[in-house]
């Protein structure tokens, strides 16, 4: 009876650590088991689905950012419950030292803490897998309801059970060293102080002797217990460069994609066409943030055509600062296989398959566009008339190697110049010459009137241009592209926002680890502390010598996890990044308050240990 | 032994510990005065209460009831703070269990109440190397307390208790965890400090030191009777 309670009453008597050391095992399982199930759901996964979610090309550029941040995670959390489990073993080798000496065998003595590792463990890794779960349908749903469209995709319950035995299985291996470590170790050496805190170790460097009591009893503090320092320098370097990688990259990654997103759609930007037009065009858009099928649409009715009297009136318009037509419409597209030279092989080989699909094609005049998409390889020039510029989801889906293929439509064959991002179609689109789609398709007009207005007088050029447009027809009217625009942006910016704040559980668990590092500072030196007190040291002075201690441990895992995690960024990140001053007072801002928060979090303990009677401190076994 | 000035005045003082639903009563309505320059040796069976004597007078325990008086202060209503100040230039503490500083050196354990005491660095300097001389540990100044034997520990806490020069000091039992030899060492320091006319209140049952002492006191259920009587 006493045996098999002794575990669960030792746990429910040490409240705190026992509570500290589940929620961090707790927050390192369910930060990775929400990024994993997350990022699936937002499209960047190892298998670059498209349906309803980013661009194909997005995925592709950011997956190795995404998949880095995750593995990241993995470490981070991997080499928290290492360190935590470190720290609450260590924190008993006086107790396994005790029980040796009044004669309990050892496998007893193995047996009992193995237990209390096992349900600490176990509910850790439990609660973690619940909290990761809930935490990414929370996110979905406050996408939702923020009016993105994410789909919910079945929760992989294999992937949360390899996350569960990973972590259940890293913190046993890690907490049971420590354990038979204690066990091996002689019952008059474990229960010497000397033997617990290291108190035989010289303090490893000489201290300038001008320095002050307090940072010499730090630093001197921090080179005994070299093994716990050294842990605790690699947790939080590893989770500072998880920090840094995910907000740096994330910010990055945001004013990148938003520019991209900006410069594709375009700003001031209004759409003249018939109203079943526009309202197609605006479908056509939103499937980048919005997870809807579009019905079947006519583009090719002759009630869409934009008559060359309404182009003329428009031309004439003051405050307009550029006019495009266009001719949309859909089609079916087919991959030409295309021919490369090996150099190696000194061959040329086939690429493609001749896969088939529907692609929206969008004819426009080369020289004229008003949006200026990311891309791949090159735009369509005027004097060419067999060439298109594809989208990222349509080469990823129907093409091998787009720059050497041609695509078919209308029985014609176009060489593909180039590969571009744009959110319309959700990036299955075709951009070709718009002559050459007149040609091929049979119609004589475009359908679309692009309109890039001066935005100081805008309302006034708005409803010019619609009157304009209704004296001509009254079924045509004005579309403005800013508000879809704004919400592609918004939808970009909530992505990575969720990107940016995704470490913040590694860093709570960092926090945790922080403080379980300062209780293990203060179980080491609480006797000491205590007569410092006796002879005159003041509380604050105590408190001082901890948060010098705590301070240096933080301030090397900054200075060592931060410039790594700006190289893994700047090696990892997209192509053309876009930075700029303020994004690095942000990034710095940023970094600099995740270090005072878990600076100020490390000094609870000691605030707490402070406030203690002299005597209490003191009297501590 | 004339005496000019009561520094330690004691009434009717109270400390009961709470233990679950059970109270201990470990000083009774206890009187005690001490004068200046006065040696005073505290003896009686282990657990009696010596200690919690010793660090109500020293300000790191508050009776639980009656007044405890030390250079004029009623230590029983001041706050954390001052008695903080109070124990670092007024009282020197030398603890059973030595209890130095692990992470400094002997000199830097000697050095450091003066540091918290604000005094200039040229004095810290001198006086360690005063007091090393006292307690004849010159050759130890830069070794670190798990470098030395019990006796070598029990006389750095000595030179740090006096690093401030305090006019009171505390000991408990100094000579308990050393051998015969050893302890003869620390008789001797103590024996010089009587004569440089320093307030010393002893807890300790080592007969070498109860010799030494003005006024011999026994704590028998929570009073003191006076052995001189």
């Amino acid at each position: 009876m006493i045996e098999t309670s002794f575990p669960i009453n030792d746990l429910l008597r040490r409240k705190f650590q026992t509570s500290l050391i589940t929620i961090s095992l707790t927050l390192c399982v369910a930060a990775t088991v929400y990024l994993l199930l997350f990022s699936g759901n937002i499209g960047f996964e190892i298998s670059l689905m498209v349906e309803g979610k980013l661009t194909a090309g997005f995925s592709t550029i950011f997956s190795p950012f995404i998949i880095f941040v995750g593995l990241l995670s993995v470490i981070a959390g991997a080499v928290t419950v290492s360190f935590m489990i470190f720290v609450m073993m260590s924190q008993r080798v006086k107790d396994i030292g005790l029980m040796r000496a009044s004669g309990c065998p050892n496998d007893l003595i193995f047996g009992y803490f193995m237990t209390e590792l096992l349900i600490v463990t176990f509910i850790g890794c439990f609660l973690g897998v619940i909290f990761g779960t809930l935490a990414n349908y929370a996110s979905i749903g406050v996408f939702n309801f923020l009016g993105f469209q994410i789909s919910q995709k079945p929760v992989n319950f294999w992937l949360i059970l390899f996350v569960f035995v990973l972590f259940f299985a890293l913190a046993i291996i890690f907490g049971t060293k420590p354990i038979l470590a204690a066990a091996k170790v002689a019952p008059a050496k474990a229960v010497s102080s000397t033997y617990q805190f290291g108190l035989s170790k010289e303090p490893g460097f000489k201290i300038i002797s001008k320095s002050s009591f307090t940072i010499k009893i730090a630093l001197r503090s921090l080179f005994r217990r070299k093994s716990a320092t050294i842990r605790i320098i690699l947790c939080l370097s590893t989770v500072f460069t998880l920090v840094t990688v995910a907000v740096a990259g994330g910010i990055i990654a945001d004013y990148t994609t938003k520019s991209w997103i900006e410069k594709a759609i375009g700003r001031n930007i209004v759409l003249v066409a018939h109203q079943d037009l526009c309202d197609q065009y605006e479908l056509l858009l939103s499937k980048f943030y919005r997870a809807k099928e579009s019905p079947q649409f006519n583009y090719m009715d002759q009630k869409y055509s934009v008559p060359e009297n309404l182009l003329k009136s428009l031309s004439s318009t003051s405050g307009i600062i550029g006019i495009e037509t266009r001719l949309v419409l859909e089609t079916h597209v087919e991959e030409v296989p295309g021919y490369i030279f090996v150099p190696e092989t000194s061959t040329i080989i086939e690429v493609g398959d001749n896969r088939q699909g529907e692609s929206l094609i969008v004819g426009v005049e080369p020289g004229k566009v008003l949006s200026e998409c990311f891309i791949e390889g090159e735009f369509l020039k005027e004097n060419r008339t067999r060439e298109a510029v594809i989208g990222d989801s349509l080469a990823q889906e129907i093409f091998s190697r787009p720059s050497n293929q041609s695509i078919r439509l209308f029985d014609r064959n176009f060489d593909v110049t180039g590969v571009c991002l744009d959110p319309i179609n959700n990036g299955n689109v075709t951009y070709v010459p718009l002559k050459a789609l007149q040609n091929v398709a049979g119609l004589s007009n475009p359908n679309v009137i692009m309109v890039r207005v001066d935005p100081t007088d805008r309302t006034k050029i708005l409803n010019q241009i619609s009157a304009n447009a209704k004296a001509v027809n009254p079924d045509f009217e004005v579309f403005e592209l800013n508000e879809i625009l704004e919400k592609s942006l918004s939808f970009i910016g909530h992505i990575w926002s969720t990107v940016i704040f995704l470490p913040l559980f590694s860093l709570i668990a960092a926090s945790l680890s922080l403080i379980g590092y300062v209780m293990l500072t203060i179980a080491e030196k609480h006797q000491e502390f205590g007569v410092l007190r006796a002879v005159g040291t003041k509380p604050r002075t105590v408190v001082k010598i901890i948060s010098e201690q705590s301070f240096i441990v933080l301030l090397s895992s900054f200075a060592a996890g931060v410039p790594i995690g700006i190289i893994l960024t700047l090696l990892i990140l997209v192509l053309e990044p876009v930075v700029t001053s303020y994004m690095i007072l942000q990034i710095s801002g940023l970094l600099l308050v995740a270090l005072v928060v878990m600076f100020v979090s490390s000094l609870y303990p000691a605030l707490k240990f402070a406030r203690k009677p002299i005597l209490e401190i003191l009297n501590k076994p | 032994m004339a005496i000019d000035e009561i520094v330690v005045s004691a009434s009717l003082l109270c400390k009961i510990y709470q233990i679950n639903d059970v109270n201990i009563e470990v000083l009774k309505d206890l009187n005690l005065e001490v004068g200046k320059g006065e040696f005073v040796v505290i003896s009686g069976p282990s657990g009696v209460g010596k200690t919690t004597l010793l660090n109500v007078i020293g300000g790191i325990d508050r009776p639980t009831s009656g007044k405890i008086i030390v250079f004029g202060h009623d230590l029983r209503v001041e706050d954390e703070g001052f008695l903080s100040d109070f124990r670092c230039s007024n009282v020197g503490f030398v603890f059973q269990f030595y209890n130095l500083v692990s992470t400094l050196s002997v000199s830097e354990n000697i050095a450091f109440p003066m540091e918290w005491a604000r005094k200039p660095e040229d004095y810290i300097e001198s006086r360690v190397e005063e007091l090393l001389r006292i307690v004849g540990l010159e050759h130890r100044a830069d070794h670190f307390s798990f470098q030395l034997s019990g006796g070598e520990q029990q006389r750095v806490a000595f030179a740090r208790a006096l690093s401030n020069d305090p006019p009171l000091l505390l000991v408990d039992e100094p000579t308990g965890n050393l051998d015969v030899k050893t302890g003869l060492k620390i008789v001797q320091i103590l024996r010089k400090l009587k004569d440089d006319g320093k307030t010393i209140i002893a807890a300790t049952h080592d007969e070498r030191i109860i010799r030494l002492a003005d006024q011999k006191l026994h704590l028998e259920d929570g009073k003191l009777v006076n052995l001189n009587d």
